[in-house]
């Protein structure tokens, strides 16, 4: 039954995608929710199924590359970790596609339709990346998420800046994609399969080097889908897209594709302390720099980008400390609060017209009550605070780094605190104090309609109460999904710490948070920061300039070679020398034409000639073919 | 048997036609029944029914693959009736005559796949050409028909008299005009008479003439320009085929030398880097598509002599893969050229537009020959660069070979930019929808025979 989840939103991205000309709008967004709606439903019953102790599903489909003992199968494996990620991605997803149907509603009827096949393409893609049974069909998935967001933040393909954002997306994702490839034909050449099952049980086989270096392989295709340190700039870029759309890559699709992938081979990585550390180590240092960032942006959009790159971090710091099922677990929370927090932002967008520049938002409170509660509830669960969701799964991975090394924790805390901060100044920026915008803006103000509402405020719930999914021990909880995944993140690392301590670092982290949140509120509630920034703050707003420095160090660079081989190989070398050889077959035409000039005596010399050439030929071929084979 | 004596008597019959028949374009009919009477009784021969048993004492011998070659020429020379039929009423009034003298041709055809008599060479190439120089001749108010006759002429008795005087020289040197002789040993080169090899090197001149190999091509470009366009094709295509049926047979059976120190495979080389040099490179700078295509089937010729260098199963087959391919695309080619009022490149403007169809066929025939896959000249080139490769020597005419395609292509696909990327208004003939399903059918043979090549070759064994 498995093959039916990806299988609905393939057909609703053909219906949609040949159709497009002649569905109306109304039959396109039936078309779209439905196929995910149904995968979802489809979804549930194998989640329930797993749940229920059914046996590890592993579903052939058909053989896919067979080359003498090599095989590759086309084969599905629903676990404990995939019928979770199903559930996220089409549960997610689907609310997203009942929110894009009246966010996009300006469109044309075809592009409409183009936005919807797209997006069922990308559910379908991702789908597929997390029901592979092997390295293979993932890896199909890997690239079709990156297809689809090149699609996706392209949509809007008439402005040039939003192309360039889809071709960096694209091209830093083949980056990452590359180190992926490589490492998956390391482990097929050592095993002679990518299957999960038989890599895992055959782990023993491996020597440490083969481990270490295809690990480090994955992680780096890993960098790219889940923008870590260096590979990260296409994300906040990626914004150029529609916003449901950065919902979808934020949350339930692409980004979380490398966290799903090194949490997939936990087995592996657990074996190998290089990779584990260098996953840790780039973890943290991207949760860090992108929350410095993240509290310098203006852009609504910039800022929660930069929070999702920031909170990809940490889940890279849990799973480089071994606290698999808490990466998961901020996986799931996250996409609660993150898809949230964009669907909000869009709703927000939306009521000012494309407006995203937050310094001429503010005071969208009374406006917007919908969104703005909703709202503030996601950013108190980004933030860290309890009850809300992300208390629970940030404070699992924070718990774990300390078992592992204090150092990690001080920096997580850091970056949870500010953390709190950008969310606030986000919050206090667009939806607290006086309304910034144009008249006209204030004139249309409203609150958004019932589909984008409805999906704010399911996940408004599920921001609030995806926490307790998994309680931890200390606070009496049954600690479901740790037990749930167990079977899968066989490699989980069981941390001992004194729950005394424990309480002492929640009470700490949540103390920062709470702090910060206070501060930033208190700050910009009242006057929110509209000057250009100055000194340090310049740098943050500019990102640390990493952009220009990749452009500098990498793209220009390549941009001079590759003007180099075209202006100056190409056109001198190679043109030259082909023009030349036409031009020198045509002059030699030209002249062996006069060779034919119609007198017949001519000829008929010329005949005479060539028969005691060939006379001569043939008395002494011998001679001349010595002569030949003497030359070549 | 048959077919010699139906296409002799039919041409009898063509010409008391030309006074017992008055309507002119009934001769056409006449002469399309003629042919596929023609055509079956050469079938009935191949499968083993002879309606005259006459003992030609050795003269002559049958082979399978001397009949399937025979019904080659004869369909194709049934497609080109069809075709241009009306084109050759348009010529004049001896319209019946004209088609007298195709079925005398076609004789010679016969004779030439047959012949195991050095004589019956000469008498099969010499009723093929003398018809000819009347054919080229016969648009008589045409001063460079004119021309081309007596150029043709003279340089063909030329050539007669180089055959004539190597048939002498052989017959001196082996006492035997029988194609399959024993050597005499007396005055011995590596075994072979001396006055042998010189009658065979004579002998090749004169067959090199025949089919127009360079350095004896000298003649064709101006025979074939000037002579009129239905002449021409028919020219071109079936006569220089049987040509090279003939060619090969001599080749086969006379210069396949077993011994170690001489073959002709240098000599064979030369000529055919010389053919494909002049055909090719000469075609480039043409600016009439009708001397564009003279100079071609010198190029074409280049590559059917591939198949006398190599002179194994590779190179039978080839010949007559090549064959089919280069008569149906040619005759296909020249059809639509005779409608055309201006036959240089520029009259070709714009024809996809006015007339698709036959723009379409028009590409389909160039295709073939420039040899691009799924058509019937692909595979036939393919047949003649691997009867080489068979062989495991010379590879570099191999790859000579590759490049003159290469830039054959070049003129080829001239015509049919013009057709398709070219703005013009051409100017044509009048012509019925039966031609342009004619033309159609024969695009479609084309590819068949280049999607299924089995179909022609196990004609020659079943």
């Amino acid at each position: 039954m498995a093959y039916l989840v990806p299988l609905f939103p393939l057909i609703g991205f053909l219906l949609n995608g040949v159709f497009r000309n002649s569905l109306s709008k109304g039959l396109v967004g039936i078309i779209g929710c439905g196929a995910v709606l149904a995968s979802f439903v489809v979804s549930v019953i194998l989640f329930l199924d797993v749940r229920a102790g059914g046996a590890l599903a592993v579903q052939p489909l058909y053989p896919f590359i067979h080359v003498a003992n090599f095989k590759i199968d086309f084969v599905f494996q629903v676990d404990q970790l995939s019928s979770l990620f199903l559930l996220i991605i089409t549960g997610i997803g689907f609310l997203i596609h009942l929110y894009s149907t009246s966010y996009m509603h300006d469109e044309t009827n075809d592009h409409f339709a183009r936005y919807f096949s797209y997006l069922n393409l990308f559910v379908f893609s991702m789908l597929l990346l997390v029901l592979g049974a092997n390295y293979v069909i993932m890896f199909i998935g890997w690239e079709g998420v990156g297809l689809c967001s090149y699609l996706l933040i392209g949509y809007w393909f008439k402005n040039t800046d939003y192309n360039k954002a889809a071709n960096k997306a694209f091209i830093m994702n083949r980056i990452g994609d590359a180190g992926f490839l490589l490492g998956i034909f390391w482990l097929l050449s050592k095993l002679g399969t990518a299957n999960y099952t038989d890599v895992f049980a055959n782990v023993s086989n491996l020597t440490p080097t083969d481990i270490t270096g295809i690990t480090l392989l994955l992680f780096i295709g890993a960098m790219g889908k889940s923008a870590q340190i260096p590979l990260y700039t296409w994300l906040p870029d990626a914004m150029a897209g529609p916003t449901p759309v950065s919902a979808l890559i934020h949350a339930a699709t692409m980004v979380t594709a490398g966290i799903y992938m090194v949490a997939r081979s936990n087995a592996l990585y657990s074996l190998s302390p290089i990779a584990e550390n260098l996953v840790a180590v780039i973890g943290i240092a991207t949760a860090l720099f992108a929350a410095t960032i993240a509290i310098k942006q203006n852009d609504i959009k910039k800022v929660l980008a930069y929070s999702t790159v920031s909170q990809l971090g940490y889940m890279f710091l849990g799973l480089g400390v071994g606290a698999y099922t808490g990466s998961v677990f901020h996986v799931m929370t996250h996409a609660f609060f993150k898809a949230l927090l964009f669907l909000g932002a869009g709703s927000v967008i939306h009521a000012l017209h494309h407006e995203q520049d937050m310094r001429n938002m503010g005071g969208l409170k009374k406006y917007m009550p919908v969104t703005h509660w909703t709202f503030l509830i996601a950013c108190i669960a980004i933030a860290g605070i309890p009850p809300f969701s992300g208390f629970f799964s940030k404070d699992e991975i924070l718990a774990a780094a300390y078992a592992k090394n204090p150092v990690y924790w001080v920096l997580g805390v850091i970056g949870a605190g500010m953390t709190a901060f950008y969310m606030f100044r986000l919050y206090a920026t667009t939806f607290l104090g006086q309304f910034r915008g144009t008249e006209e803006q204030k004139h249309h103000l409203h609150e958004s309609p019932a589909a984008i509402t409805i999906p704010l405020i399911i996940l408004a719930l599920l921001a609030f109460g995806g926490g307790f999914f998994n309680v931890p021990a200390i606070f009496g909880g049954g600690q479901q999904l740790h037990h749930y995944l167990s079977p899968v993140l066989t490699a989980e690392h069981e941390h001992e710490i004194a729950h005394s301590t424990e309480l002492m670092l929640m009470g700490v982290s949540v103390g920062v948070a709470l702090l910060a949140a206070i501060i930033a509120l208190t700050k910009y509630a009242r006057k929110p920061e509209l000057n250009e920034p100055e000194g340090l703050g310049k740098v943050l707003a500019n990102k640390w300039y990493i952009d220009e420095l990749y452009d500098n160090v990498i793209v220009n660079p390549l941009l001079a070679l590759g003007g180099f081989f075209k202006n100056v190989i190409e056109k001198s070398g190679i043109d030259g020398f082909v023009n030349g050889v036409g031009g020198f077959i045509q002059y030699s035409s030209r002249r062996l034409r006069l060779v034919q000039n119609g007198k017949v005596g001519t000829y008929i010399l010329l005949m005479i000639f060539s028969i005691l050439i060939l006379w001569l030929a043939f008395w002494y071929q011998a001679t001349i073919t010595g002569f030949f084979q003497k030359i070549f | 048997m048959n077919a010699i004596i139906f296409s002799a008597g039919w041409g009898i019959i063509m010409m008391f036609c030309s006074f017992l028949v008055k309507n002119q374009s009934s001769y056409r009919h006449i002469a399309a029944v003629g042919l596929l009477v023609l055509l079956a009784a050469n079938i009935f021969d191949t499968y083993g029914v002879d309606f005259f048993h006459i003992d030609s004492g050795k003269m002559l011998a049958y082979t399978r693959f001397g009949f399937v070659f025979n019904s080659i020429a004869i369909a194709s020379t049934l497609i080109y009736v069809l075709l241009t039929g009306r084109d050759i009423e348009r010529l004049g009034r001896y319209t019946a005559e004209f088609f007298t003298l195709v079925f005398f041709v076609l004789c010679g055809v016969c004779l030439l796949s047959a012949y195991n008599n050095l004589l019956m060479l000469f008498l099969g190439i010499e009723i093929l050409t003398i018809p000819l120089y009347i054919l080229t001749g016969s648009d008589k108010r045409n001063l460079k028909s004119n021309e081309a006759a007596l150029k043709y002429f003279l340089m063909g008795s030329f050539s007669t008299g180089l055959m004539l005087m190597g048939i002498a020289l052989m017959y001196g040197g082996t006492g035997t005009f029988l194609l399959e002789s024993s050597r005499l040993q007396s005055n011995l080169y590596h075994g072979i008479s001396f006055l042998e090899i010189v009658g065979l090197l004579f002998l090749l001149a004169s067959m090199c003439f025949k089919v127009s190999a360079a350095p004896f091509h000298f003649w064709t470009p101006d025979v074939y320009d000037g002579a009129p366009s239905v002449v021409t094709s028919f020219m071109a295509t079936i006569v220089k085929v049987a040509g090279f049926i003939a060619f090969l047979k001599l080749c086969t059976v006379r210069m396949s030398v077993t011994s170690t120190a001489i073959d002709w495979k240098l000599i064979f080389s030369i000529i055919i880097i010389l053919t494909l040099l002049f055909g090719n490179i000469t075609a480039i700078f043409q600016q009439s598509v009708k001397r564009m295509l003279a100079y071609s089937s010198i190029s074409q010729a280049g590559f059917m002599l591939f198949a006398l260098f190599s002179m194994n199963e590779y190179a039978s087959k080839g010949l007559l893969m090549y064959s089919v391919a280069y008569c149906l695309a040619t005759i296909g080619l020249f059809a639509v050229l005779v409608k055309m009022k201006d036959v240089t490149f520029e009259g070709y403007n714009g024809l996809a537009k006015t007339q698709p169809v036959l723009a379409a066929t028009n590409a389909i025939f160039l295709f073939s020959l420039a040899g691009i896959p799924l058509t019937a000249g692909f595979l036939a080139k393919y047949y003649m660069l691997a009867s080489i490769i068979k062989t495991g020597t010379y590879t570099w005419v191999v790859v000579a070979g590759v490049l003159f395609a290469a830039i054959s292509v070049y003129y080829y696909f001239r015509v049919i930019q013009a057709m398709y990327f070219k703005n013009g208004e051409p100017q044509m003939e009048s012509f019925g929808r039966s031609f342009k399903l004619g033309l159609v059918v024969l695009a479609a043979i084309i590819i068949i025979v280049g999607a299924f090549p089995q179909a022609l070759f196990n004609w020659l064994y079943f």
